[in-house]
């Protein structure tokens, strides 16, 4: 298996298209298999993106492959660090995206007296006004409904991982417009 | 996008690569060019008027040697940290000339203050030897990080902070060669501090020097101009 794999990657190092797609195709198996193992709690999409992730990582360093050396821990090497960079941001995402939420509900509270909105319930309200639609529809399933990810996702119709991003930047955009930069 | 779609990208017309050179090679290339570079600048500075009676003396050659060695073993250890799947127990290897280095120069000082009192340690300010390092490493730094960004930034921080004493230690080693500083104390302090000084340095900076998202984009453009 390695043997077949080295090979592959030492044809797709002097530019063979063909082995290159294969060598991508069976790597790619590989890695979601170790992806899967290593993180059993991600969903499928979260899987998938890593395993992307790996490959294009695997694509930039490519050079860096030793014909005369095994191919399959030069492989997980690369694996496993970008694996534990993903896991880092998302950590700060999650990090970031409490602080974020903290934000939007101080800023709207639904408690002021006599349901006036107070200014900077306003400016909020403009500002999630201005968001792009998609953005709008992943704040007000995710903060306002108080939807989970996959119930927000169901709703809309867009991937988990997909509705994550919209609710990350509609989050950084309202921080900006807050001045909560 | 689908993993297939983008495999299909990826190796739709794959840019030919030439497989990075082994790390001992690498550290190869680069000391030669680094010691021509050092040469030089230690020419342009003129060599020390009391090299000749220095060189008699054990200490002088110790330290020099293991300076060296840390240069040699730092660069080979920071090419190592860029191939996966090395060994990363490779990555220590320069803590032994390192730690040869400071006891040799902290041992003579340790000594003379057993032996001669507090009063036999002349400490000064010598602010030149840290830009003078810095001059005499320039060279092997670029050059370092240059070679250094061929690889993969598994450890950007780690990476650059060895470059950084490689180049480091190699600056140090041209220093002597013309600077005349032999007292340990000022050797310990200015100029093996320096050394220090410049890997944490160049570590602070790794991840701005040395990135995926730098790599990746590099790729991406060259994929595109194939």
């Amino acid at each position: 298996m390695d043997l077949s794999l080295s090979a592959l990657m030492c044809q797709a190092q002097a530019g063979d298209s063909l082995a290159y797609t294969k060598l991508l195709r069976e790597v790619s198996g590989l890695l979601r298999d170790f992806v899967r193992s290593r993180r059993r709690n991600s969903s499928p999409s979260d899987v998938e993106d890593l395993v992307q992730e790996i490959l294009i990582s695997l694509h930039a360093v490519r050079s860096t492959y030793d014909p005369a050396r095994p191919f399959t821990p030069w492989l997980l090497a690369i694996a496993r660090n970008r694996m534990a960079d993903g896991a880092r941001k998302f950590g700060r995402a999650l990090a970031q995206e409490a602080k974020s939420y903290d934000v939007v509900l101080n800023l709207y509270s639904p408690d002021q007296p006599d349901g006036e909105p107070g200014p900077d319930n306003e400016a909020l309200t403009a500002a999630i006004e201005r968001l792009p639609a998609s953005q709008r529809k992943a704040i007000e399933l995710t903060k306002l409904r108080e939807m989970s990810l996959e119930e927000a996702s169901r709703e809309t119709g867009a991937t988990v991982g997909a509705m994550k991003l919209l609710v990350h930047r509609a989050m950084k955009s309202l921080r900006k417009a807050m001045g909560k930069v | 996008m689908k993993t297939d779609a983008l495999i299909a990208r990826l190796a739709e017309s794959p840019v030919p690569v030439e497989p990075l050179r082994r790390p001992w090679i690498r550290t190869a290339g680069w000391l030669a060019v680094s010691l021509v570079y050092v040469a030089l600048v230690v020419a342009v500075m003129t060599a020390r008027d009391d090299l000749l009676s220095v060189t008699g003396t054990a200490r002088f050659w110790v330290e020099q040697s293991a300076a060296l060695a840390t240069a040699v073993l730092a660069a080979f250890a920071a090419f190592c940290s860029c191939v996966p799947g090395m060994d990363r127990r490779l990555l220590a290897l320069p803590v032994l000339p390192l730690g040869v280095w400071l006891t040799s120069a902290g041992g003579d000082c340790l000594a003379k203050l057993i032996q001669e009192g507090p009063s036999s340690i002349v400490f000064a300010e010598d602010w030149l030897c840290l830009p003078a390092i810095a001059i005499v490493g320039a060279g092997p730094a670029l050059l370092m990080v240059r070679m250094l960004r061929c690889g993969a930034p598994l450890s950007p921080a780690l990476t650059m902070a060895l470059g950084g004493l490689a180049a480091g230690g190699l600056g140090s080693f041209g220093l002597r060669l013309f600077h005349s500083e032999e007292a340990s104390l000022m050797v310990l302090v200015w100029q093996i501090g320096s050394v220090v000084l410049f890997a944490l340095l160049t570590g602070w900076l790794g991840r701005h020097a040395i990135s995926w998202k730098r790599l990746i984009r590099q790729s991406h453009a060259a994929a595109r101009f194939s």
